[in-house]
């Protein structure tokens, strides 16, 4: 099996690179879920990281956001060792990181959970003798964001009734509110109706060249991935099998024979759907 | 939706408008000793007086509501709120009860030193309860604090530590200052027990209104998201215990003063319960159901007991398990919902009739 790999020359931001691995790994008992995995994120660009389930790539963003420890290998970001920094400071480093897995505070409205996520990174969390409401920038902030989501309708609905759909919307609010320099979205558009997908997307597309974001993005839909990506990872058993441009990952033929099912991917007419 | 900012006479009236069922209750329990002996056809000079009547008697009663109010107003600030299961919250009453009357007692200080000490000591032992907080949750955390609970309540009644504590008899022979006289101040301890669970109520309401308790609550609802967001959750969940062990100390304060002998039972694992049971039947979150919780445990007990003679606690063990089967989210937790569905019930109806919003502002 080859492997392609686009090999960067150095480890600093000085060379556009913001995020990078070490050789990480993550064992659970026997199985190597994530196998010495080394990537390098270029700065405002939107990197995807694709492969069949069980690949290992939410077990990979995991790692990089901190919520699980590496058996070994580093993370660096913007040339900082943050291997061992615990779950709640990356968020302050200014990395946000999505769930594939609905991950919301289900009895309180849609506001509120955007308000909180606009609310965590200021300094402004330990008054507990005056209303959050005085605190007027959160909430405002999080209308706008709610707003760039398509959710204000839903704004004061607990965030257990919003249909799926909506409640992936919301998750995607949650993690544009603090405005994050990194966002790690993992298959933000997973179990959404098809025709919700291109929007949701293009939210994603505007929000990281509007704002000069990195974006690490999950997606299942090849062809999201090759109409969107600046460049793709791909993944195959916690083992990085190719990275590339999207026309060098169409064209490599180990990612064909592997994960792509043989046939030669073609871009399709009413790409994105 | 931009708000105009409000003038100040508007958020006074924005707020007595939000507030006017517990003001109505607020201003029901002061006249409550005036009704009292009214129907019970003693002046109201008597009342003043503080003689000896059915007027006074109920405000004893009251009494030891409101001071169950506050310590089940704090358990709600860490159960209900934080979502903290501690078994260990009868100490931070006792430890408010015992530490104020030794040094009363024992040692001859006035009031404003007690409670000074007390105060540092309440967040001494919020922190001890804490200290664990980063490495159990749960049940785990349950006994852990049963056991630092366990381990005060079998101290307390040590013989080693009688000329002090009393041991198992308990506590006695405190003399409360003058002007503060349960017996023979009742009625001034009457409205300044109610004036302090008010209070209580307030400050755990803007607690929970804040910015802290807003994170509180959805370290409540999903931790790990809190701490994905950025949270540090331990320095809220240590703050929600800080909080509710200076009121749980205050309560333990106003029950040492007002009852003659402070018994070891208050720091036992019933007691503990009892809060639990005030915060359940009252509806786990919401404040409100605290002080509802409480009138009801106390009261209930005592007419049960009034009543019934021997079979109370049967009786009330009954009463408990109708109102959790048929109140499961507690008397303020189950009428809200109720409320909620009337209201939007009514919403869907009238929403043919109304243009369409454009903010779809509606829910
Ligand atoms: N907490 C865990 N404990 C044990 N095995 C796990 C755990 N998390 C993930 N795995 C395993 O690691 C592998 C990679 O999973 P995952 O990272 O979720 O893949 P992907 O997101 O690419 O579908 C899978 O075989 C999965 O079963
Ligand atoms: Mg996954």
């Amino acid at each position: 099996m080859t492997v392609t790999r686009v090999t960067f020359p150095s480890k600093t931001m000085d060379n556009g690179i913001i995020l990078e691995t070490h050789k990480l790994r993550r064992e659970f008992g026997a199985l190597v879920a994530v196998a010495d995995v080394s990537i390098a994120v270029r700065a405002q660009t939107l990197h995807s990281i694709i492969g069949p389930n069980g690949a290992g790539k939410t077990t990979f963003f995991n790692l990089l956001s901190g919520n699980i420890t590496p058996t070994s290998g580093r993370v660096l970001f913007k040339g900082r060792d943050i291997t061992h920094l615990p779950v709640h400071r990356t968020a302050h480093l200014g990395i946000g990181r999505s769930f594939q897995i609905t991950n919301l505070f289900p009895n309180l409205t849609v506001l509120e959970n955007v308000r909180l996520a606009s609310q965590a990174l200021g300094h402004d969390s330990f008054h507990f003798l005056r209303s959050h409401r005085s605190f007027t920038r959160y909430e405002a902030r999080a209308r706008e964001v709610i707003e760039m989501v398509g959710l204000t309708a839903r704004a004061l609905a607990p965030a257990r009734t919003l249909p799926h759909g909506d409640q992936r919307k919301l998750e995607l609010a949650m993690i544009l509110a603090p405005d994050p320099e990194v966002l790690l979205l993992d298959e933000p558009t997973a179990g959404m109706a098809a025709e919700q997908v291109p929007e949701l997307i293009s939210l994603i597309q505007r929000v990281q060249a509007g704002g000069q974001k990195t974006v690490m993005l999950v997606e299942h839909n090849m062809n999201v991935v090759m109409r969107v990506s600046d460049m793709i990872t791909v993944m195959h058993q916690g083992e990085v099998l190719a990275e590339g441009t999207p026309d060098e990952i169409a064209a490599n033929e180990a990612v064909q024979n592997a994960y792509l099912g043989g046939g030669v991917w073609r871009p399709v007419a009413n790409g994105g759907k | 939706m931009p708000t105009a900012t409000p003038s100040r006479g508007f958020a006074v009236r924005a707020w007595l408008r939000a507030n006017t069922g517990p003001l109505i209750v607020v201003g029901l329990l002061a006249l409550l000793p005036f009704a009292v002996a009214l129907i019970d056809g003693q002046p109201l000079a008597e009342v003043l007086a503080n003689q000896p009547g059915q007027a006074k008697f109920i405000q004893g009663l009251m009494i030891e509501v409101f001071i169950l109010a506050i310590f089940a107003l704090s358990y709600d600030l860490i159960f209900g709120i934080t979502g903290l299961l501690s078994f260990g919250h009868a100490m931070f009453f006792a430890v408010g009860a015992y530490l104020s009357g030794i040094m009363i007692k024992s040692f001859g200080w006035s009031l404003a030193p007690t409670l000074g000490l007390l105060a540092v000591v309440a967040v001494v032992q919020a922190l001890l309860f804490s200290v664990v907080l980063p490495r159990v949750q749960g049940v785990t955390f349950a006994l852990v604090t049963l056991g630092i609970a366990e381990v005060f309540h079998i101290v307390i009644q040590s013989r080693e530590l009688v000329g002090y504590t009393g041991a198992d008899v308990g506590l006695q022979g405190v003399i409360p200052p003058a002007f503060l006289s349960p017996a023979a101040q009742r009625l001034r301890f009457y409205f300044v027990a109610l004036g302090l669970a008010v209070l209580v109520y307030l400050l755990c309401r803007r607690f929970v209104d804040s910015p802290t308790g807003r994170v509180c609550i959805a370290t409540r609802e999903n931790e790990n998201r809190a701490l994905m967001l950025g949270y540090n959750t331990f320095y809220f969940k240590l703050t929600a215990m800080i909080i509710s062990s200076l009121l749980a100390s205050l309560a333990g304060f106003l029950h040492m003063l007002y009852q003659p002998i402070v018994s070891p039972g208050i720091a036992s694992l019933s007691y503990t319960v009892n809060a639990l049971l005030m915060v359940l039947v009252g509806g786990m979150g919401t404040l409100s159901g605290a002080p509802i919780g409480a009138a009801i445990l106390r009261l209930l007990t005592f007419y049960f007991d009034k009543w019934f003679g021997q079979s109370s606690g049967f009786i009330l063990g009954m009463v408990y398990v109708a109102l959790v089967l048929f109140l499961p989210y507690g008397i303020v937790g189950t009428w809200k919902l109720r409320r909620f569905a009337w209201r939007s019930g009514w919403a869907r109806l009238a929403q043919p009739l109304r243009p369409p919003s454009r903010d779809g502002e509606r829910l």
